[in-house]
């Protein structure tokens, strides 16, 4: 049982960092990029090829992680984003970072290959540690220390004051002479490297495979829409709920009805709370 | 719309209907037959999905759970029960639909990325079905699907039945698109608060022409199955469904003719020219790319500016003068009826 | 025919009190300005009418239902209509197409019969294209009917929002700052036709900065300021209203 538990909790702490990278990146554009789950999937695959195949140092094949998801990241605001944001047309995001997401997973699939490959242990260790394994607490470290960092960083960094102003206003932002688009490259260059971080600390739990990002992009997008668009400790508890609640429902019910239940659980708490547990409703105006 | 056809656009369309019927006579081999089989079905299923995204804006990326649904209800009830096939493809039509309306019920009310996610996560969510469920689908396996029944139970048969159900589909949404309804769903996908000042209940239309694409999604399903023979859960994935969605998007929203020729382009391109299906999905992925940013409104609106371009019109600037008689004979026929 | 009545109308948002035990009446055959200072309230009062908005307090009413509650559609099919302050048009369709739009609420065929192509239908798709055409004519965009609605000028698209809005058949219409942008001469224009609609006994509900405009043409004039009314009355006891200077007009 203790198991189920803290499994649950290391697949939630990766939803749960989804969930975060979303919100890194709807903070400065009000996008969801459904490329966020890829961005996890970059890190696992790069991770496992740096460590792996190449030899690096964990600590090395972490950073080459990051560097790869920020670069993924930069090149998504670029090409996917700026460019739309300022057509009147809405939801074109939506096709482009589709689009994108489409692109790097058949581009990491055709070199990569297409079956999963393990993912090197990080830390040395041997498998007999249960539930003290490291595929179990590295994830939740991950996403303690990524909750944690962000509020600093919006709370106590000039640029984090910065994102807080845009994502309550883009317009009075770009009034007092905020560079609207080069913090909102930043913060997509800031979430690549996130999401890489959290696909590389959880590595051995999705294994270094092409396929995770979509999955993550709607169990992500599950924990955030549950937890509160926005709202970061929204994030952490809808991603963590998520983890268990899946968790626990494959261990009742069987893995087969696995996804079933997840968005049976999304569907039922939008139609309840549409805004989320810790969201705030918004007032449409004409 | 109220565009009135050109002399020359019939003939264009009397010559490409007289062209696509005749094509198993004049199609060299077998294996373009099947394609032009194949690029039928799909277009069975994209013509429905096209009021659904390219009129109503509703960005369904999961219809292929929908397609799934309508093969298995087929190769279920055709195969395994040995029902009449072609009921059976009504039937598949039916359960689609249903099924459509189902999905449409919860999600159809949640704003834009909400449902695109929802119907990403039905067609998930099927894919997990149909391989739990493997007394009625064979799980993992698989199911062999019977071919439909005489007169249809040669290829070009089944050609002529993927024809006369595609042309009727195509004519159902040609008839929605160019009226009022047609209307109502461009103002749901360009401006929900003018579609709601002239009073369209948007959860209801929405809801109806979702429907009618989980028909047309479940007949493509029946007739997919057939013309596969065998269908496995790997047969529906997930990139299938944003194949179709792409289809729609680069030939054009709020047009018919562009997604055909779009489904043609897309399904056609990755089978002749080799390092294309290599590349697989991240040919559609840099298409739609492409498409959105270099010209937003697809192909359909690239004619329309190279047409326009060639004869050009000029506008004039005009001063607006009302016509206060007519005007008042006008608003006040409208007090009287 | 009776008129349309606000009540005491309260609205909030958050801690922000837009609009303050706000009554108001419009009735059929008249021209009613609703004038004040930007923020004073006006356009809230346009939206919680044809109910984009829900009152916090008080209520709306028509021939004695209570429409506070009800969804914009329904007013729109018991014949309220609205124009907006950035036209909303749809500029993909024709001109011709937009101004059909507006005849929606008189649509009697469904879906299917739609798909099918029924007499019915096709009956009913030539009877509002000759009655949108009228109405095009009738404001003037008589040489733009098969034109793209993004291609047209201001003016245009202006007019064009006004004869979706006839299309609808109203019995009330509400214009939100119709005559934003418009030349001296297009002014003119607008202010006939709101004439031609009174005449026709339509209640219309003119939102307006141009206050010359609206003393002009209109038969009487509500003005707010912070959100409440401060003087209702014929066009000349508003504007010799100390108040209504002090505030709105200036000296």
């Amino acid at each position: 049982m203790l198991l189920v538990i803290v499994s649950g909790l290391a697949v939630g702490a990766l939803y749960a960092a989804t969930a975060l990278v979303y919100n890194v990146m709807f903070s400065t554009s009000k996008v969801l990029s459904v490329t966020t789950g890829h961005l996890c999937m970059l890190g696992g695959v790069f991770g496992a090829w740096l460590v792996s195949d190449l030899g690096v140092p964990s600590v090395l094949g972490l950073a080459g992680a990051a560097l790869v998801g920020a670069a993924f990241g930069f090149l998504t605001e670029i090409v996917a984003i700026r460019r739309v944001l300022s057509r009147p047309v809405e939801h074109l995001w939506l096709l482009t970072t589709l689009a994108m997401a489409t692109m790097v997973q058949q581009a990491v699939g055709l070199w990569w290959g297409t079956e999963p490959r393990p993912f090197p242990r990080l830390i040395p260790q041997d498998f007999s540690a249960g539930v003290m394994d490291q595929k179990y607490w590295l994830p939740i470290v991950t996403v303690i220390v990524m909750v944690l960092g962000l509020e600093f960083f919006y709370r106590r960094t000039m640029y984090g004051k910065v994102f807080v102003a845009m994502s309550e206003d883009v317009f009075a932002a770009q009034a007092r002479g905020i560079a609207t688009s080069r913090v909102r490259s930043l913060s997509y260059v800031i979430a690549g490297a996130l999401g890489a971080v959290a696909g590389f600390a959880a590595g051995q739990l999705t294994f270094a495979f092409f396929a995770v990002g979509h999955g993550l992009t709607l169990y992500g997008f599950i924990a955030l829409a549950a937890g509160g668009l926005g709202s970061n400790v929204g994030a952490l508890v809808g991603g963590l709920a998520l983890g268990l609640f899946s968790t626990f429902a494959t261990y009742f019910f069987g893995g087969e009805y696995q996804q079933t239940i997840a968005v049976g659980l999304l569907i039922v708490v939008l139609l309840l709370k549409p805004e989320g547990i810790f969201g705030q409703r918004q007032v449409r105006a004409v | 719309m109220t565009n009135t056809r050109s002399p020359a656009g019939s003939a264009g369309l009397l010559a490409g209907g007289v062209a696509l019927a005749t094509l198993p006579l004049w199609v060299g081999d077998f294996y373009q037959l099947h394609l032009a089989q194949l690029i039928g079905v799909y277009w069975i299923l994209i013509v429905g999905l096209n009021l659904v995204v390219g009129f109503t804006g509703q960005l369904s990326i999961g219809h292929v759970g929908l397609l799934a649904i309508g093969a298995y209800t087929f190769a279920f009830l055709a195969g395994t029960h040995e029902l009449n096939p072609l009921f059976a493809i009504a039937i598949a039509g039916v359960i689609g639909g249903l099924c459509g309306l189902l999905l449409g019920l919860p999600s159809l009310r949640l704003p834009g990325f909400y449902f695109a996610m929802t119907t990403m996560a039905f067609s998930l969510i099927v894919t997990e079905l149909t391989l739990a469920q493997d007394e009625i689908t064979g799980g993992g396996i698989g199911l062999a699907v019977p071919g439909v029944s005489a007169p249809f139970d040669t290829p070009d048969g089944l050609y002529w039945l993927i024809l006369i159900v595609g042309g009727l589909v195509t004519w159902l949404t040609w008839n929605v698109s160019r009226c009022m309804w047609g209307r109502s769903l461009i103002a749901i996908r360009d401006s929900e608060i003018t579609a709601m000042a002239v009073g369209i209940s948007l959860f209801r239309a929405k809801l109806i022409v979702f429907v009618f694409s989980g028909v047309t999604a479940g007949v493509a399903g029946a007739l997919f199955a057939s013309l596969q023979s065998y269908i496995t859960p790997d047969t529906f994935v997930f990139e299938l469904g944003l194949f179709f969605f792409v289809c729609i998007i680069i030939g054009g929203r709020g047009s018919i003719l562009g997604p055909f020729i779009g489904t043609i382009i897309l399904t056609a391109l990755p089978e002749l020219v080799a390092p294309l299906a290599k590349l697989g999905n991240f040919f559609y992925g840099l298409t739609l790319l492409a498409v959105v940013l270099l010209i937003p409104e697809g192909l359909q609106r690239l004619f329309e500016v190279l047409a326009e371009k060639l004869r050009p019109r000029r506008i004039e600037s005009h001063v607006v003068t009302p016509d206060l008689t007519r005007l008042a004979a006008a608003i006040r026929e409208g007090q009287s009826s | 025919m009776t008129a349309l009545q606000v009540t005491d109308v309260t609205k909030s948002f958050g801690g922000l009190t837009a609009l303050d035990q706000v009554s108001l009446e419009l009735r059929p055959g008249e021209v009613h300005g609703l004038i004040g200072p930007n923020g004073s309230g006006k356009t809230t009062l346009l939206n919680l009418l044809s109910g984009y908005y829900e009152p916090t307090k008080g209520d709306i009413r028509l021939d004695g239902e209570d429409l506070s509650r009800t969804r914009v559609q329904h007013r729109a099919r018991l014949g309220i209509a609205r124009t907006f302050q950035k036209p909303r048009l749809l500029g993909t369709m024709t001109v011709l197409d937009n101004a059909m739009l507006g005849a929606w609420r008189d649509v009697g065929s469904n879906f299917l019969g739609t798909a099918l192509s029924l007499g019915r239908t096709r009956r009913e798709e030539r009877e509002f294209a000759r009655r949108a055409g009228e109405l095009l004519m009738g404001v003037g965009l008589g040489h733009a009917v098969h034109r793209r609605a993004d291609l047209l000028e201001h003016a245009e698209q202006r007019f064009l929002e006004i004869a979706r809005a006839l299309a609808m058949r109203p019995k009330f219409i509400m214009l939100d700052e119709p005559a934003g942008g418009l030349t001296a001469l297009e002014t003119e224009h607008l202010g006939r036709i709101i004439q031609v609609m009174r005449d026709a006994g339509l209640g219309v509900l003119l939102v307006e900065h141009h206050t010359d405009f609206v003393f002009r043409i209109c038969d009487r004039v509500t003005t707010l300021d912070l959100g409440k009314v401060i003087k209702r009355g014929t066009p000349d006891e508003v504007r010799k209203d100390p108040e209504v200077i002090r505030v709105y007009l200036g000296a």
